[in-house]
């Protein structure tokens, strides 16, 4: 009896430390926390959903959000903000080399500590943290991500055409005459401003891998390097195979008409592009992910470099200005939890923590995440680790590719793209 | 006026110690009541205009890239800026643009403003479609031209195969030797309505009795809309001529949403050079330099035109 009494004293002490614990946690955390959030459409929605659902389970956290006024880019208007000097403690990022800007500045701070005392380093694997890592510290928290090696296509169009998703570039490149036959265009590439270079990012990674790109994308290697043009001669082949439409096509479409011809229409059999494509495909176009449309992931060379995938991701700073650092800790943990991941995947986008079960996604998240999780190596879209100039000038570069692909082309872009990574390191 | 207060007590009638009593100034000579009025307006136009145009002044003499802090450059920026050759292609896609522009929308206007004058009542409705297209912003106009310029479903495209000419068609955005001159058409229409209303204008001053011994006269419409009418509304063809070429230098937005500069840069004029520089690239002390550029541009047209109106006006 006596030992009955005991151990239920034991486990109501016990039950009371957790509830003070956890209660403690909930206490910790209150006031108001400012986030720069810049996001819209679809990907607004979800961030106001995500907050509205980390305020019912942190009542005394109310977020308020700053938004940057920008048309395009939205990099202008988060400048702006900051130096316009507006307090906030949390900012959305996307791009690396902005993030490189901001550590500059010291606008943003190191998240080691916090990745030693909480459990962010469990939830996201090593390859997530070295994307958000500079120079031996880790600057970010990726909450979402996108699969940019996959390429998206109608499965009523390959059934058109009376072929499979390619996995070899033999194959892939082997199906454009079928494709052609079939009236229908293989590769839609919209080069009116930045989506066209998703194709040679691809390209160079897979023939030239994840780690050459770092160092370019460092101004470490160089534009007239072998393995550039190796890369755009891959893309010659594919121009000289019938992929695409006539130059002056391809650069006269934005990404949007280039996805309808794929994913609406069947005009064309695959386009390169990121994660969002599956929201408007299903919010859009009204089709149900792995029925009617699908993705594959880039074909594979033979070259040493095929289970690299390229990303795009979505990560956290915490500003130097921030106020509440203990409302963002959490929030940024509360953005790596299964709940959030859920309210991720019903927007079809994808989360990186490790606690979230994959079925949750649709076939085509799921297929996406798998490869993602299963790469040697991740690769950030190498445009946007680029500084300011070199990007603008990468990109128009490879329109002039696009409209005239002959080995000048290759000798003049790549001369010219080398003189500007000169002048911006 | 001024409000005293007083302490002195005052006769029979006078006000009781300790009362307000309003002192009246002498009046303000018309040049201070000029000022006096003008200053709210003053006041409002040094604040969003002058210390702007100040501050930009300023930046283009300093190096800011990104958030770092920004270093004295001296006139680098404008040095840098000459031997740019993206910059040199806006010059020279500006003055193309400028000159392309405001020349056909004055001409087409001046010509319908012409055509309807001959007979206003049954043209009114005419004259408010026309002029509607240029109140609707260039954002709108922009997505509706894009609409018609598409490769694949585009409008143009699907007139021309329509009657035959399926050699014709092109992808007239993509292809950087059309670009241009199809943004121009874009931005044609846009503006077409302002010199149709102000040539109209003109010409609607001109008096009757001309018109009268004209035609008494035996002179033909083609005779009277050559000899008496385009002579006689050219007030309000310079008129159109000025806005039309300050609207033009100043374009983005039309540019921004059919091509955002391109493609190859075949339709960056300097006021989008400025935003890549500026808002892309955040390179804010030269994007500032391109701007000021871009305002001696403006002024070298404006004050000479300003200073005819002003004569004429005397």
């Amino acid at each position: 009896m006596k030992h009955r009494k005991t151990r239920s004293k034991t486990t109501l002490l016990g039950t009371a430390a957790i509830l003070a614990g956890l209660t403690g946690q909930a206490m910790a955390q209150e006031g108001e926390l400012v986030m720069i959030n810049w996001l819209g459409g679809a990907q607004g929605e979800m961030m106001s959903k995500l907050q509205e659902d980390f305020e019912a389970k942190y009542p005394d956290v109310t977020v308020r959000n700053v938004v940057p006024q920008a048309g395009g880019d939205a990099r202008g208007g988060i400048r702006a903000v900051l130096m316009g000097g507006e307090q906030a403690d949390l900012l959305i990022n996307t791009w690396p080399a902005f993030r490189a800007e901001l550590i500059e500045a010291g606008l943003i701070l190191p998240l080691d500590d916090s990745y030693a005392s909480t459990d962010w380093g469990d939830k996201l694997g090593e390859s997530w943290q070295a994307l958000s890592t500079v120079n031996g510290e880790n600057y970010g928290v990726t909450y979402t991500f996108g699969d940019r090696s996959g390429i998206w296509y109608r499965t009523d169009t390959m059934e058109k055409a009376g072929i499979t998703p390619p996995e070899t570039y033999q194959e892939f490149i082997g199906g454009f005459a079928t494709l052609n036959d079939a009236g229908i265009t293989p590769i839609s590439v919209p080069a009116k401003v930045w989506a066209h270079a998703e194709w040679f990012e691809s390209l160079l990674l897979r023939t030239a891998g994840a780690e050459y790109m770092t160092r370019l994308a460092n101004g470490e290697a160089s534009w007239t390097d072998d393995e550039v043009k190796v890369a755009l001669q891959k893309w010659q082949e594919m121009l000289a195979a019938n992929c695409c439409d006539d130059g002056n096509t391809m650069l006269a479409l934005d990404w949007d008409i280039s996805v309808d011809a794929a994913l609406k229409t069947g005009d064309a059999a695959y386009v390169l592009m990121g994660m969002w494509l599956n929201t408007r495909a299903k919010q859009e176009y009204g089709d149900t992910p792995g029925a009617d449309f699908d993705i594959f992931q880039f074909p594979t060379f033979g070259m040493g470099h095929d289970d690299e995938s390229m990303v795009d991701a979505k990560e956290f700073n915490i500003l130097s200005s921030v106020e509440n650092r203990e409302a963002a800790d959490a929030f940024i943990s509360y953005m790596l939890t299964a709940d959030a991941a859920a309210i991720m995947a019903e927007y079809g986008l994808a989360s990186p923590s490790t606690e979230v079960d994959l079925s949750i996604y649709d076939p085509v998240i799921q297929r996406s995440v798998s490869e993602v999780n299963s790469a040697e190596k991740l690769q950030f879209v190498l445009g946007d680790l680029l500084p300011g100039d070199l990007g603008s000038e990468y990109r128009v570069a490879l329109q002039r590719f696009l409209q005239e692909p002959s080995d000048e082309t290759i000798d003049t872009i790549t001369a010219q793209l080398a003189n500007v990574a000169k002048g911006v390191y | 006026m001024s409000i005293a207060q007083t302490t002195e007590m005052g006769g029979p009638n006078g006000p009781p110690k300790g009362t307000l009593r309003i002192k009246v100034p002498k009046q303000l000579s018309d040049t201070q009541a000029a000022w006096f009025l003008l200053a709210p307006l003053l006041i409002f136009f040094a604040i969003s205009v002058v210390y702007p145009v100040i501050e930009t002044i300023r930046l283009s003499f300093y190096d800011i890239r990104g958030l770092a802090p920004e270093k004295f450059d001296g006139w680098r920026n404008y040095v840098k800026l000459f031997s740019d050759p993206n910059f040199l292609t806006s010059l020279k896609v500006t003055f193309i643009w400028a000159i392309s522009a405001t020349f056909f929308s004055v001409t087409i206007g001046w010509g319908l403003a012409m055509l309807c004058s001959l007979n206003p009542a049954k043209t009114l409705v005419f004259r408010v479609m026309i002029f509607a297209a240029y109140g609707v912003s260039e954002a709108v106009s922009g997505f509706m031209w894009l609409g018609i310029y598409r490769p694949d479903y585009g409008l143009l495209n699907g007139i021309l195969e329509g009657i035959g000419l399926s050699g014709w068609t092109q992808p007239w955005l993509g292809n950087p030797s059309t670009a241009l001159g199809a943004v121009i058409v874009a931005y044609v229409w846009t503006q077409v309505g302002l010199p149709l209303m102000t040539c109209f204008a003109s010409i609607q001053s001109i008096p009757k009795n001309l018109f009268e011994a004209a035609y008494i006269d035996g002179a033909k419409s083609g005779s009277v809309m050559r000899h008496i009418i385009a002579p006689l509304s050219m007030p309000g063809v310079r008129v159109a001529i000025f806005i039309n070429l300050l609207n033009s230098l100043k374009a983005f937005d039309l540019i921004f949403i059919l091509t955002g500069g391109g493609p190859v840069r075949s339709t960056e004029t300097v006021g989008f050079f400025m935003y890549r520089e500026s808002m892309l690239n955040f390179k804010l002390g030269y994007g500032a330099a391109s701007t000021v550029i871009l305002l001696i541009a403006v002024l070298i047209v404006s004050i000479p035109l300003i200073m005819k109106r002003t004569g004429d006006a005397k």
